[in-house]
């Protein structure tokens, strides 16, 4: 009867990431000091973690830039993406003459017109916003899309016996049956927002964020630093993650994928 | 609190599938009435056309003198599905009101309180729970009560305990008896249950197959209040057998 979920023990659930970590550094670590792998070529963990020393400020400030980007970014794709999924849902044609324009988007490499949009939208945050957003988009509308079709047929139906109008159907029905497709996509979706806004900030001449640091440090082969913008991502993306599945705990509870035993 | 229903030349088809062909039926103000029926021989689409869910191909649905769209709009017609198709990020209090939020412009007048439903059906400790904590006679009795709580004088019911088992399946039965008894309306029951059927109805309408006409409309004159003695009558039995034999005749 309980509904709390059980959770795995905490020398599971804290202390195996860690080991893993740990190893795989030591790994790294070992194989440059052996091999006598040259820093432009690859940076060994301990240099990297030393240059984050000399310049702890200027990581913490471009992290947050990058964080803002991403964040703004992958906001906006949720909410066009939830605007335009209620649109699609409700009109076949639309849906199938949006779905080649989604793929579109998809599959284009943004890098290679991400210089067309700074030129169109000039430099500094505008082009990582557009970036992001567009880039992150289509996952959402699928996710979207799929997940509010995908709503309980007898649910549907005892809506439409009340006469229930559109946008409750919407609003009590189908943006809930969405949530869980929506989870799994922001998942993968946080992950891409940061490495699109990476990559924007090595292109939109502001020198501003991770990307920045990255893009200078590749020009001059600084092989400690561009790792540590690297390393930086990766504790981002920590970040994002965690608070992602935090927040569909909290959301999705009574959700299947939320629960170590079925009722 | 309760409304007559009439179908008048009513048929359905699927493109060339005729479904339901030229059928009058009328329905008195709070009887209740089960049609039974070999499966996929259109009683579910009869239902949904009395619902207003299905148009009709031809002919009419009248309830209470009134069209089914007009009755739904207003929220007068209460319909619980075989699958519960509860809500799973609603706990069970949240679920019973479902029907009177939504759409809550046509609030039905005088609509029992859900949580004393709730309590009617024993559910008063799970009021917080949600459904997947629930077995599956709990998740139909929340159904149930999802149903009453709009007080519409019709309620439409496709086979509500066809998933259940046995034993749960008797239980619903009888709660839904003493539920109807304390909030009386006309009922349209669809079942694959001969003694289900029997137990509950006032009267019994056996189908054919695709293309449902009916074949046989049975009385059933048992005495009210029934209870679960009554099954080990023999006049139960009898009238048991007889809606087997119209059933059977109806198959061939």
């Amino acid at each position: 009867m309980s509904g709390a979920p059980r959770r795995s023990a905490p020398h599971l659930r804290v202390v195996a990431p860690v080991v893993g970590v740990a190893v795989f550094l030591t790994v790294w670590e070992a194989f440059i000091r052996i091999r006598d792998v040259r820093p432009f070529v690859l940076a060994a963990p301990s240099d990297i973690l030393r240059y984050f020393g000399k310049a702890p400020g200027d990581f913490a400030s471009a992290s947050l830039i990058t964080t803002r980007h991403a964040l703004v970014g992958f906001l906006a794709a949720l909410v066009v993406a939830l605007l335009l999924g209620s649109l699609l849902v409700a009109s076949p044609f639309a849906e199938r003459a949006a779905a080649p324009v989604l793929v579109l988007i998809q599959v284009a490499p943004f890098v290679a017109y991400i210089s067309s949009i700074v030129l169109w939208l000039g430099a500094g945050d505008p082009p990582a916003y557009f970036t992001t957003a567009l880039v992150c988009l289509p996952a959402f509308v699928f996710a979207a899309v799929g997940g509010m079709r995908g709503a309980d047929p007898a649910s549907r139906e005892l809506f439409a016996s009340v006469d229930a109008p559109r946008w409750e159907v919407m609003w009590r029905l189908r943006l809930p049956s969405a949530m869980p497709s929506l989870f799994t996509t922001a998942r993968y979706s946080i992950g891409l927002a940061l490495i699109v806004s990476y990559l924007v900030e090595g292109s939109n001449f502001s020198d501003e964020g991770l990307g920045a640091i990255g893009k200078r440090a590749a020009a001059n082969n600084i092989g400690d630093a561009l790792w540590a913008t690297v390393f930086s991502m990766v504790v981002l993306g920590t970040i994002g993650l965690g608070l992602i599945t935090l927040l569909e705990r909290w959301l999705l509870h009574w959700h299947a994928s939320q629960r170590t035993t079925n009722a | 609190m309760s409304v007559d229903v009439q179908l008048r030349g009513m048929a359905k088809r699927f493109g060339d599938l005729s479904v339901v062909e030229q059928l009058d039926l009328d329905i008195a103000a709070g009887s209740f009435v089960s049609l039974v029926g070999p499966s996929g021989c259109g009683k579910s689409t009869l239902l949904r056309m009395i619902a207003g869910l299905e148009r009709p191909s031809s002919g009419s649905v009248t309830i209470g003198g009134e069209p089914p769209a007009q009755v739904r709009g207003a929220k007068r017609v209460a319909v619980i599905p075989q699958q519960p198709g509860l809500l799973p990020w609603r706990t069970v209090a949240e679920n019973a009101r479902l029907l009177l939020q939504v759409n809550r412009r046509r609030q039905p007048v005088g609509h029992p309180d859900p949580l004393e439903l709730l309590a009617e059906v024993g559910l008063v400790d799970f009021l917080d729970a949600y459904p997947h904590e629930l077995s599956g006679g709990m998740r139909q009795r929340v159904a149930l009560v999802r149903g009453f709580a709009l007080g519409a004088p019709l309620v439409l019911m496709d086979e509500p305990f066809a998933a259940l088992d046995e034993i749960t399946r008797a239980e619903m039965r009888d709660l839904l008896a003493r539920l109807l008894d304390r909030h009386p309306a006309t009922v349209v029951f669809v079942t694959h249950s001969i003694s289900e059927a029997a137990y509950l109805s006032d009267r019994v309408l056996v189908f054919s197959p695709r293309p449902a006409t009916i074949v046989a409309d049975v009385p059933i004159d048992l005495p009210r209040p029934r209870n679960s003695e009554l099954e080990d009558t023999a006049v139960f039995a009898e009238v048991c057998v007889d809606l087997r034999h119209r059933l059977q005749g109806a198959m061939r």
